[in-house]
C-alpha cells in the first residue's frame, strides 16, 4: 500500500469536469484550442463577467477553476504554479490579480469560483449562448434576488407567518408561567 | 366519485367556455342564466363604448424597460397597455402584472390610455413590489368571488357580498358570500374541490377586462344580488358616478382595480377555509372565503407552502361586514385600518 493517494495529488475542482475535452472546432489542431482557451481564460480574469458561446465557456471554465485552485492552493512562490499562471495569462499584469486579489478573495469559498449561466439567443441564431462570470464580481446580480429582498409577495407572507407563530408561542408559554404561578400561590395559602 | 364526498358541491360547474356572444347553445346551457344575462349586458356596453371613439387620433407612448427604451404610436382610448406591451414582445406581456403611467399611476394593463404618457411594467419580482402584491391579493379575491359563485350546486343560493381592502400581510385573501346553508363546516375534500375548481379557473386563461360603467347600467347587471345592489349608490357617489366593472371568463363584479393581466398569473393556489361569520347582514349567514395563493413566477417549496396554507385557515382579521358600513372603495367596505 505504497501508493499515493491519487485525490490529492491535483486539487479537486468544484464543478464538473467533461470526460472528453471539446475540439472547438480549432482549425491549427490541439494547439490553436489551447490558444483559443487562453484567450477565454484571460478576458474572464480580466473582466470577470463574459458572455460567449456555451462549449466554449463551459470549456474554459474548468481551466480557470483549476488555475484560481492551484494559485489558493500553492501561492504565488511555487514555481509550477507561476509557470502556469504565465501560460494561462495572455496579459501579464493580471498575474498580479490572481494571486493578489483573486486568491485571497476565494480563499474562504466552499463553492466553485466562477458561475456560469445559459443566455438567451437571438431568434435566427440558434448557437447556445452562456455567461461565464467570477463570484464575488462588482457587477449587479443577473438573477433576481429571491431571498434577501423580504417585500415580495412569498417573503411577505412568510415573515408573518413567523410571527404570528412566535406570538402563539409566547402566548403558550406565558400561559404555563401563570399556571405555575397560580399553583405555588395555593400551596403556600395552605 | 364526488357525490359521494360531497352534497353542496357541483363539480362540473366551472367548465372553459368560449365567450358567450361565440360560443354555441349546447355551451351556454350549464351557464346559469343569470350570468347570460350579465355577460349579454357587458358585451352590448363594451361595444357601444368601443363605437363611442369616433375618429381615432394617435398617441405616443414612451416606453421605459429596465434596459431599453421604446417610443409607440398607439390609438387614443382603444389602445391598452396590453397592446403595448404585446408590441414589445411576449415574454413582457406575459409577465406584466399591472401598467405604471408617469411614474405614478398604477394602470390595469387591458383599460385603454386616454392620453400620451409614460409607461412602465410591473410584475412580482421587482425591487419594491408592495403594490404589486396588493394588486395580485385584490385579483386573488375576485377569482375567488367567481369559483364561489360557480361551485356550489343549484339547490345552494349563492350571493356575493363584498371582499375587504386586500392586505397581504394578514395571510390570506378574503371573499365574503352569504349561502342558504345554516351551518356549513367545509371538509378537507370539500376545500380541495374548491381548491381544484380555483385552478382550473385560473389555467383557463381569462384575461381580466374592465370597463367603466354608469349607475344606472351597473344596478341593471347586478339586480338578482341584494348586497350588490345596495352597495352600487354608495360606491358610485365615492367614484364620480361611475362604477368599474371587471370580468374573468363569465364572472363580472365591481372592484376598484387594478387587477392583474390574466387569471394564469396565479400560480399556487390553495382555498384554506370557509368560516361562518358572526353577522346582522339580512337574508341569510355570511360565511368567509379565505384562501393564500402566489404568483406563477415565484416558486415555493411545499413544505414552505404548508406553512402559509396552515395560517390561512385562521380566522382573517379584515373587517366583518355588517347591515351599517360605509362603502368606500370598490365592493368592498373599507376596513379603518388598510395596510
Amino acid at each position: 500500500m505504497n501508493q499515493a493517494e491519487i485525490s490529492k495529488l491535483v486539487s479537486q475542482l468544484r464543478v464538473r469536469v467533461n470526460p472528453r475535452l471539446r475540439k472547438l472546432k480549432s482549425a491549427g489542431g490541439p494547439e490553436a484550442r489551447l490558444d483559443k482557451l487562453r484567450k477565454t481564460v484571460t478576458a474572464l480574469i480580466k473582466h470577470e463577467r463574459i458572455e460567449l458561446n456555451y462549449p466554449r465557456a463551459d470549456e474554459s471554465r474548468m481551466y480557470a477553476e483549476r488555475l484560481i485552485s492551484d494559485a489558493i492552493r500553492y501561492g504565488d512562490c511555487h514555481r509550477e504554479t507561476m509557470e502556469m499562471a504565465d501560460f494561462w495569462l495572455i496579459e501579464k499584469q493580471l498575474v498580479h490579480k490572481l494571486f493578489k486579489v483573486l486568491a485571497p478573495r476565494f480563499v474562504n469559498y466552499s463553492t466553485a469560483y466562477t458561475r456560469m449561466y445559459t443566455a438567451p439567443s437571438v431568434y435566427p441564431e440558434v448557437v447556445k449562448r452562456a455567461v461565464l462570470e467570477l463570484r464575488g464580481n462588482p457587477y449587479p446580480s443577473l438573477v433576481p434576488d429571491m431571498h434577501n429582498n423580504r417585500n415580495l409577495i412569498h417573503n411577505v407572507l412568510l415573515d408573518e407567518a413567523k410571527k404570528a407563530y412566535r406570538t402563539q408561542k409566547y402566548e403558550e408559554i406565558a400561559a404555563k408561567i401563570d399556571a405555575a404561578e397560580k399553583s405555588v400561590s395555593e400551596e403556600a395559602r395552605k | 366519485m364526488m357525490n359521494n364526498i360531497n352534497v353542496i358541491l357541483a363539480r362540473s360547474m366551472v367548465a372553459s367556455f368560449p365567450r358567450v356572444a361565440t360560443c354555441s347553445k349546447r355551451l351556454t346551457s350549464s351557464l346559469s342564466s343569470e350570468a347570460v344575462r350579465q355577460n349579454h349586458l357587458f358585451d352590448i356596453e363594451q361595444k357601444k363604448q368601443k363605437e363611442s371613439v369616433g375618429r381615432i387620433e394617435k398617441i405616443q407612448i414612451e416606453y421605459e424597460g429596465p434596459t431599453d427604451k421604446a417610443t409607440l404610436t398607439m390609438n387614443k382610448h382603444i389602445s391598452t397597455p396590453f397592446d403595448c406591451a404585446k408590441h414589445l414582445g411576449e415574454r413582457i406581456a406575459d409577465q406584466s402584472a399591472v401598467a405604471l403611467l408617469n411614474n405614478d399611476t398604477l394602470w390595469h394593463m387591458h383599460k385603454p390610455l386616454p392620453d400620451s404618457c409614460k409607461l412602465q411594467f410591473l410584475h412580482y419580482k421587482i425591487p419594491q413590489p408592495t403594490a404589486v402584491n396588493k394588486i395580485f391579493w385584490r385579483s386573488c379575491s375576485f377569482i375567488l368571488g367567481a369559483v364561489a359563485n360557480a361551485a356550489f350546486k343549484d339547490t345552494v343560493k349563492v350571493q356575493l357580498h363584498s371582499f375587504p381592502s386586500p392586505n397581504v400581510r394578514s395571510g390570506s385573501f378574503v371573499y365574503d358570500v352569504q349561502l342558504d346553508l345554516a351551518d356549513w363546516k367545509p371538509t378537507e375534500k370539500e376545500l380541495k374541490v374548491l381548491s381544484i375548481e380555483m385552478i382550473k379557473f385560473c389555467q383557463q386563461s381569462h384575461a381580466i377586462e374592465h370597463m367603466n360603467v354608469s349607475t344606472e347600467l351597473a344596478l341593471d347587471l347586478f339586480r338578482n344580488n341584494t348586497h350588490k345592489y345596495q352597495q352600487i349608490p354608495d360606491i358610485a357617489a365615492h367614484n364620480n358616478g361611475k362604477i368599474t366593472l371587471f370580468r374573468a371568463g363569465h364572472h363580472i363584479d365591481i372592484s376598484r382595480g387594478p387587477m392583474v393581466t390574466n387569471t394564469n398569473h396565479l400560480g399556487r393556489v390553495t382555498i384554506a377555509n370557509v368560516i361562518k361569520l358572526n353577522t346582522d347582514v339580512p337574508g341569510g349567514p355570511i360565511y368567509r372565503f379565505q384562501g393564500v395563493a402566489l404568483p406563477k413566477s415565484i416558486m415555493l417549496n411545499h413544505f414552505a407552502f404548508g406553512l402559509l396554507e396552515e395560517r390561512a385557515r385562521n380566522l382573517n382579521p379584515a373587517r366583518i361586514p355588517g347591515s351599517q358600513e360605509s362603502f368606500e372603495e370598490d365592493n368592498s367596505f373599507v376596513a379603518q385600518v388598510t395596510a
